[in-house]
């Protein structure tokens, strides 16, 4: 709790003080390049995406950022510290929340216990406590449950869906539960692996404006991968374009989409030209 | 055919086939038991709402159980008698009072099941667990009637002279009950790492052997025996309730120490390390029977010296004798008096429940949970797998290691063939019977599984027999075919075919198990399978918005 209220007012910061860090991150696996020496920041408070065409190495670069992959080379600063090679637990621990391309709830268990596995760096064990139950524990539980009931609510779910089990939720409802067990987990940092893949129009608007809401409310630094350039242009204050594992481009939404490599990159070589060409086409219909 | 015809028929021709081969009484015990299926059975199907449906259902299912348990009795008076050539027992009142009380113990069972199925999900757990519980506790009084309490002292039974009240149902099935709850332990231990934590261990009798050794070498005067008196901490006066926590923690770093390779592992990997485990272990201690030990590098003899090996574990012929549990003024723990042993094993069945629930209900229990869901969605929230699944063998082998010493000091010896293979198997099959992950189905789907393996199947073997011997081969004039069909027909060697047979049928008809956890329920019988896809090195969907010609993706802002 104190965490949340306490950074709520912090000002995203435009320049300056640098929440992660990447320095010449390279990821092979055998003789594909991945991921090929990237080097990249993220200001405290920012929201930042990462934008490239299918298999442009944007998740392998997130899953060396979360732990489950170790970059060949390279090193990942987090919040002053080093978290290359870390174990996804760790990682989690220093203060990175993540959600999933694919939605990877524990589909068989409620919202509300989905939530509470979020919060288990933050909760204490210890199987003479677990076992005895004093009432510390039982009081720790019942704050904890309390809490998981108020991020619930906060991502839009709501309690009365808190005993429902994930699976059952229609698909929006299981992406906002998926931030909610993100958020349990008190990051710094928000990973959003593609939120908004699947959703309407209406539903993408309504998510759009909710990682706004959070990043202001909570104080967090956000990064998304985001396929929908109207998500990624919208609420983003930098951007960076990968392709084939390099970074191409990166700069504000404006700066990269006149970008000459970038427009390739999507369309393909010449692609510039056919798209000018199509737009004239439908001048010219109008 | 409706649900409750069709889960009054299932169990019925069940309870009818063992109270066929049975007789006497047991159809009393097999009707309480039935009942309590048929109840479980058809409101697992029906979700029932109101409470006058469930009841009514539940009694039509009752009812049609009932009236098959009934013909069952009636098949072994006219039928499985004469045919195995015992003595006629005669067609008296009793009969019909006992037909007539297996129907209205079927009915009146499956209606309350029935009925705790309207109720709110706790309280339900409530009253099947205290169902359970009175079951368990009167059993004994149930089975022997009074004279079990007077075993070691029959002069001073007053109710000799009362047949039902002194005998119960006659069975003398309460030695085998020890042996069947303590295998409930072991099932309810394995439980945890199979069903909660989903890490597939096919060598838990590992853990079993480990509890058992453990016991037999610090609370028998035979390793003191083969040592001479060089160890005087052996001679410690030792008590059972010192050992079987001692058991338990040896128990526990095993899992640690076996459960560590491991952790890499998943899935089938995981089984075959495990079976190989399950292999090792007996066979060390069936080997482990002459040791020398020296300082390395040195001459210095510490275990085994004069030429004189040490038989640390005795080999094929085991560890013998082991102590008994000692608690003077309440119970005297007697070979043939089985109440104390019983009454022991139901207060660690309890204290096992207790604990698990415990775990099962804390952070820990929910990390494991999240590590059968999704093992890297689960780290990714921060939970160490590799701890948590070494949590998961440790607690698991734990409870091995009570029922092992509880085993050990039951039969009073312990050798490595208790342990074999065929062990991890039943343990396993009656987990996955039972219901994988569900406390209640695991005890009794683990105690219909080893009823049936340990009293079922005997009195089939021998039944069939009788009837073989009497009516079939002395008919046969070709003395091969005589030899041949005399030998053959022995159930007890089709034991692990049934076995088989048994996880087959389960899998085919209710993966689930007898009574499911609600979490595996909507795992095996929901329609949409979760969303869970293996991550991959690249990303690779297709059809992404970008991709497609017809909408501009960077001009979108402009818009």
């Amino acid at each position: 709790m104190s965490a949340q209220t306490s950074v709520a007012t912090a000002a995203p910061s435009r320049n300056g003080d640098v929440l992660l860090e990447a320095q010449g991150v390279t990821k092979r696996f055998g003789g594909l390049v991945a991921v090929n020496a990237v080097t990249f920041t993220v200001p405290r408070g920012a929201i930042v995406s990462v934008i490239g065409p299918n298999g442009a190495g944007k998740t392998t670069f997130f899953n060396m950022i979360t732990g489950i992959y170790e970059p060949t080379e390279g090193d990942i600063i987090f919040n002053g510290a080093s978290i290359a090679g870390l174990k996804p637990n760790q990682v989690t621990a220093s203060g990175i929340g993540r959600t999933f391309q694919n939605i990877r709830l524990f589909a068989n268990m409620t919202a509300l216990e989905n939530v509470l596995v979020g919060m288990h760096t933050r909760l204490r064990g210890g199987l003479v406590r677990t076992i005895f139950k004093p009432p510390s524990l039982r009081r720790e539980e019942e704050e904890a449950r309390e809490k998981a009931m108020v991020l619930l609510d906060y991502v839009g779910l709501g309690r009365k869906v808190a005993g429902e089990t994930s699976r059952n939720l229609p698909y929006g409802l299981q992406r906002r539960l998926e931030i909610a067990r993100a958020l349990a987990t008190e990051p710094k940092l928000l990973l959003l692996d593609e939120p908004t893949a699947g959703m309407n129009p209406q539903e993408t608007a309504d998510l759009t404006a909710f990682i706004r809401k959070m990043r202001s409310e909570r104080g967090l630094t956000i990064l998304l991968i985001e396929h929908d350039m109207k998500v990624v242009m919208g609420i983003s204050e930098r951007v960076s374009v990968l392709d084939h594992g390099t970074k191409i481009a990166e700069g504000t939404p404006a700066e990269v989409q006149g970008n000459q490599s970038v427009i390739e990159a999507y369309l393909g070589k010449g692609g510039a030209e056919a798209d000018l060409e199509r737009m004239k086409q439908e001048m010219r219909r109008k | 055919m409706s649900n409750p015809i069709k889960a009054g028929l299932a169990i019925g021709i069940a309870g009818g086939i063992v109270i066929a081969f049975f007789g006497g009484l047991s159809g009393i015990l097999v009707a309480l038991i039935g009942g309590a299926a048929v109840g479980l059975i058809l409101s697992s199907w029906e979700h029932f709402e109101k409470r006058d449906v469930a009841v009514r259902q539940s009694a039509t299912a009752g009812a049609v159980a009932g009236i098959l348990m009934v013909a069952g009795q009636f098949i072994y008076q006219f039928v499985i008698v004469p045919l195995s050539g015992k003595t006629a027992v005669s067609v008296d009142a009793v009969t019909f009072i006992v037909a007539l009380l297996t129907f209205a113990l079927a009915v009146a069972l499956a209606v309350f099941i029935g009925y705790t199925s309207t109720l709110e999900q706790g309280r339900r757990r409530v009253a099947l667990f205290g169902l359970l519980a009175l079951f368990l506790v009167l059993y004994p009084f149930l089975d022997g009637g009074m004279s079990v309490l007077y075993k070691t002292n029959p002069s001073a039974n007053p109710f000799v002279d009362q047949p039902f009240i002194n005998q119960g149902l006659n069975l003398n099935w309460l030695g085998t009950m020890i042996t069947i709850l303590t295998f409930a332990v072991l099932a309810l231990g394995l439980n945890i790492v199979v069903g909660y934590a989903g890490l597939l261990d096919l060598g838990y009798a590992a853990f079993f052997a480990i509890g058992a050794y453990t016991t037999g070498l610090i609370y028998s005067p035979y390793i003191s025996s083969q040592v001479g008196a060089d160890w005087p901490w052996l001679r410690f006066v030792w008590t059972f309730w010192l050992v079987i926590w001692i058991a338990a923690a040896v128990a526990a770093v095993f899992g640690l120490i076996l459960g560590s390779p491991t952790i890499p592992l998943r899935g089938d990997y995981l089984a075959i390390v495990t079976l190989g485990f399950g292999e090792i272990v007996p066979i060390v201690f069936r080997n482990l029977t002459a040791i020398t030990l020296t300082l390395p590098f040195t001459n210095i003899c510490i275990v085994g010296c004069g030429g004189k090996p040490l038989n640390f574990t005795g080999g094929e012929s085991g560890v013998n004798p082991i102590g008994r549990p000692w608690l003077p003024g309440v119970a005297y723990f007697q070979t043939g008096d089985y109440l104390p042993w019983y009454f022991l094993i139901l207060a660690i069945i309890a204290l096992t429940v207790f604990l698990i629930n415990r775990l099962y209900q804390s952070r820990l229990g929910r990390a494991w949970t999240a590590l059968r869901e999704d093992e890297l969605a689960a780290a990714a929230m921060g939970i160490n797998t590799t701890n948590t699944k070494l949590m998961a063998f440790a607690m698991g082998a734990t409870f091995s290691g009570f029922a092992g010493a509880f085993y050990g000091s039951y039969i009073g010896a312990i050798f490595p063939s208790v342990f074999d293979f065929t062990v991890s198997v039943i343990i396993l099959v009656m987990v996955i019977f039972g219901g994988l992950g569900n406390m209640v189905g695991v005890i009794i789907g683990g105690m219909i599984i080893m009823m049936a393996d340990r009293l079922l199947l005997p009195q089939i073997a021998g039944t069939l027999k009788a009837i073989v011997n009497t009516t079939i081969v002395p008919n046969i004039q070709n003395p091969a075919t005589k030899e041949f069909v005399s030998t053959t027909v022995d159930p007890l060697q089709w034991r692990q075919l049934l076995f088989g047979l048994t996880l087959v049928v389960m899998m085919l008809v209710r993966p689930e198990g007898l009574i499911p956890s609600a979490r595996r329920r909507a795992e095996l019988r929901s329609e949409a399978p979760a969303g869970t896809e293996p991550l991959s090195i690249q990303e690779a969907d297709a059809g992404s918005p970008l991709m497609s010609v017809d909408s501009d993706p960077l001009d979108a802002p402009s818009q």
